[in-house]
């Protein structure tokens, strides 16, 4: 009987092994790479780098866009800044805000995305992640820390370790069985439309750039999201308790000697024309740059930036993601931006060459 | 720190070489154990451990005095110091807000406007554990019911073993202490088995309840509206597997982990769903509890040795204390309570019956005891009465009501969802995918006839009798399962009670 059991065991541990690797091999093979779980943990994990001299990093807050949009390595090669990425898909920026504004010990730049339909909207869902990774950073413990870094190091060696496409539930949900009428079923993005790296930029694959098949997948998304989502854009006292919310915050951060900037990457196509439609310039980013006292950047203010062809009209290529991480840092830097630390990391760089 | 979790793979490996490979004294085999006892629990909240200190100096000190002190006054004062002490920390951390909003809602009524400051109280994870587990140590010494323990190290790692720390088993001082006596170090076998239990544990916990079912219970206990009747069960259902899954899932863990050490823990589930009545239910749900709550509660109060209306408030007593046991809200002392209904209705109708037609009684009476090794086979099936299969169908039928009380934030939420449940609203929303009720449909029918054909037997004792090639296929399948599921580690339920 003794023996049954460790036969058994050993029987177990070698199939295991032989499905690890032929798992594996195959995800490998059909041209899958590494990813990370872009979950609280990593996001606690660049969140306690805010501290770095404010001359050293600059923070990213945000949605989606500026996780896509900024390419990081062309960002810190090009200013020697390391660049915090905090922003979460689909989801405010305001709770982040509030979060590091209410933080004495943050003294640094800040970079506001603005996506006006996520900065101005007030459905639960777009604040839900923020908070609990926000709740997840406060209450970290020891523990998690050191799972953190065993994580890291398995998520950079096996591919399919991948909480966001290879899981059962994703399997389960890819089989898209009808719902009853009523019931709003999470949409499935293409796994083609997000590899993340260990910084949180989240990038398209080149399949993805040349597919317009899944680039429909994810534009028909975002039409059920402008179907779901039926919020009106927040006008007079609501408009105006929200700016005034976030005057308060950003006055915070720049008493205490940081920097904000707020930040309108490009968008294209029909959802473009829907932002401008819901969400006109002068009503909403204008008035939020008067009201804060606070410089912007909109992507439609520079040649460089403002005819951008987005693949599935909301976020840039891995390519165009380059070209405007280079315009942005020469706008900021116009806008008198500093970065310390550009000469020595174009130095690198050019050693690398 | 977790079982699910990498650093808990990690602190594991390293203490299983210490332990079962590297040749060291046995007395600092067990230094190494309280070692890394005190660490696992100091990875939440370091701070934490000073109570766990606390908790173990009382308990050992006053217990010793207790046992020789002669004298009725003096054996009670120190059972009071103990009892002050346990309970204290147990009332301050859990119950601290819990009695000051009770107090202020009594002020308002009574006409006074009283807005003290809300205290921040963080609750010690596992601290209702531990109390329990110290206070039966407690509670025997002044009984004498077994001799002080003399060596400190020995008690602080029973008020401390890791394994069964946080969320039990609640294990009696008989059943660990004398384990630490004698040098344990694991068999081959028992490992082996040890880590089945582990894996089987943790698979209960990380895809059936946190990936399978947890969504589909939050999803419906956080609807802010009525919901359709199918949307409402499966909400309940769910939250019914998932509790199970999570719970039995961790105590599997703790049990499987201390075999890979070389120790034994009680059980602490037997297939609760099958249970046929509420008396076979709580000798099937967290064993270690009920047994406690019957040894330490009910049967001081007079237990069933007393006039009959006395039992029934004797039954109702020990379920409303265990509901409170379980969370400071006076949902969980109603999920108590209809327990403790449920106990004295079974009683009531044992009573007629026995008085009426005293044979009849066995066809619809479990064994009072759950047999061991009794082998699952088809022909079990025969031996059933199809009669208290249905009767375990209504044990979970109304078990199932209890969890809404158990799982919902406030009684608002729980009428809500009771009215949804029995298609008392109109037009409730559905909510739910048809892949969220084809999962909960699936795992619960799986469920219950699982644990019907488990009732009377135990998860090693089906092992054994397989052949090692079809036991490693389903170890293997599980273990695959586990990776593919890549569920982010959550805590288990049970840590916050």
């Amino acid at each position: 009987m003794q023996s049954n059991f460790v036969k058994a065991g050993l029987f177990a541990a070698a199939l295991v092994i032989a499905f690890i690797f032929s798992w594996e091999i195959y995800l490998r093979n059909n041209g899958n790479t590494i990813s990370y779980d872009d979950g609280e943990p990593l996001w606690s994990d660049k969140r306690a780098k805010v501290y770095l001299p404010s001359d050293q990093a600059t923070v990213f807050i945000g949605s989606s866009r500026i996780k896509y949009d900024l390419d990081i390595p062309t960002w810190e090669n090009l200013t020697g800044d390391k660049a915090v990425q905090l922003a979460f898909v689909g989801s405010s920026p305001l709770p982040v805000l509030f979060h590091l504004a209410d933080d004495p010990e943050f003294k640094g730049k800040m970079i506001i995305d603005v996506v006006e339909g996520l900065l101005f909207g007030s459905n639960p869902m777009m604040f839900k992640r923020p908070n609990e990774s926000i709740d997840y950073y406060k209450k970290r413990t020891p523990t998690q820390r050191a799972s953190f870094q065993v994580n890291h190091f398995l998520e950079s060696n096996f591919v399919f370790l991948n909480s966001e496409y290879f899981t059962i539930n994703r399997y389960l949900t890819e089989l898209r069985i009808p719902d009853r009428s009523g019931v709003m079923g999470e949409p499935l993005f293409p796994k083609e439309f997000g590899r993340i790296s260990f910084e949180r930029q989240r990038s398209m694959t080149e399949e993805f750039v040349k597919d317009t098949n899944l680039q429909k997948q994810v534009k028909d998304i975002w039409a059920f999201f402008g179907r779901a989502l039926k919020e009106p854009p927040p006008q007079g006292a609501k408009l105006d308790s929200i700016l005034q919310s976030i005057k308060v915050a950003v006055n915070k951060i720049k008493s205490r000697g940081g920097e904000v900037i707020f930040v309108r990457p490009p968008s294209s196509g029909p959802y473009l024309m829907a932002e401008q439609k819901g969400f006109p310039r002068e009503k909403y980013w204008n008035k939020l740059l008067k009201y804060t006292s606070t410089p912007g950047i909109h992507f439609k203010d520079d040649p460089a930036t403002a005819n951008f062809v987005c693949p599935e009209f909301s976020h840039l290529s891995p390519e165009d993601a380059i070209t405007y991480t280079k315009a942005l840092i020469r706008t900021l830097e116009q806008k008198g931006w500093k970065f310390p630390y550009k000469p020595a990391a174009q130095k690198q760089l050019a050693a690398n060459k | 720190m977790l079982f699910n979790s990498y650093s808990f793979i990690v602190f594991f490996l390293i203490l299983l070489v210490l332990h079962n490979k590297v040749p060291l004294p046995w007395k600092i085999k067990k230094i190494n154990l309280l070692f890394a006892s005190y660490l696992f629990y100091a990875l939440w909240n370091p701070p934490f451990v000073i109570l766990l200190w606390l908790s173990t100096a009382v308990d050992f000190f006053v217990g010793k005095k207790l046992y020789y002190a002669e004298g009725d006054r003096n054996r009670k004062f120190l059972l009071v110091i103990s009892l002050i002490c346990n309970l204290g920390m147990l009332g301050f951390f859990k119950y601290g807000g819990f009695l000051l909003d009770n107090f202020v809602a009594l002020m308002s009524v009574l006409g006074i406007d009283y807005q003290p400051a809300k205290p921040n109280i963080i609750l010690p994870v596992g601290i209702s554990f531990y109390t329990f587990q110290t206070l039966s140590y407690t509670l025997d010494m002044y009984r004498r019911k077994s001799e002080p323990e003399r060596s400190l190290l020995d008690f602080s790692l029973f008020v401390t073993f890791f394994p069964q720390l946080v969320a039990g088993p609640i294990v009696r001082p008989n059943q660990l202490l004398p384990q630490f006596k004698v040098p344990h170090v694991a068999s081959s076998k028992q490992f082996v088995q040890g880590l089945m239990l582990l894996s089987l544990g943790l698979f209960m916990k990380v895809v059936l309840a946190d990936s399978m079912l947890s969504g589909t219970a939050d999803a419906v206990f956080a609807a802010q509206n009525a919901l359709h009747p199918l949307d409402a069960w499966m909400g309940v259902l769910a939250f019914s597997g998932q509790i199970f899954f999570d719970f039995a899932g961790y105590s599997t863990c703790a049990i499987g982990i201390a075999a890979c050490l070389g120790f034994s823990l009680p059980d602490n589930f037997l297939y609760p769903y099958a249970a046929v009545g509420f008396s076979d239910f709580w000798r099937r749900w967290h064993i270690t509890l009920s047994s406690w709550l019957r040894d330490y509660l009910y049967i001081p109060l007079g237990g069933n040795r007393v006039k009959k209306v006395r039992i029934y408030w004797n039954l109702m007593a020990t379920m409303l204390i265990g509901g409170l046991w379980h969370g400071a809200a006076w949902t969980f002392v109603v999920w108590g309570g209809l327990h403790g209904l449920y106990l004295c209705i079974e009683k009531f109708i044992h009573d007629v019956r026995k008085k009426h037609a005293p044979l009849q009684l066995e066809t619809i009476t479990p064994a009072p005891v759950v047999v061991q090794g009794y082998s699952f086979a088809p022909a079990f099936f025969k031996k059933v009465a199809s009669s208290n299969f249905s009767l375990a169908l209504l044990t979970f039928f109304l078990v199932n009501i209890t969890w809404v009380f158990f799982r919902a934030t406030d009684f608002t939420t729980a009428w809500r969802l009771l009215s949804s449940m029995f298609g008392n609203v109109s037009n409730g929303a559905a909510i739910l995918t048809t892949v969220a009720v084809i999962k909960v449909a699936i795992i619960t029918i799986f469920l219950v006839a699982f644990h019907w054909m488990m009732r009377n037997t135990k998860v090693m004792n089906v092992a054994a009798k397989m052949s090692w090639w079809a036991l490693g296929i389903i170890w293997a399948v599980m273990l695959i399962i586990l990776l593919l599921t890549q569920y982010s580690s959550s805590a288990f339920i049970y840590f916050q009670f």
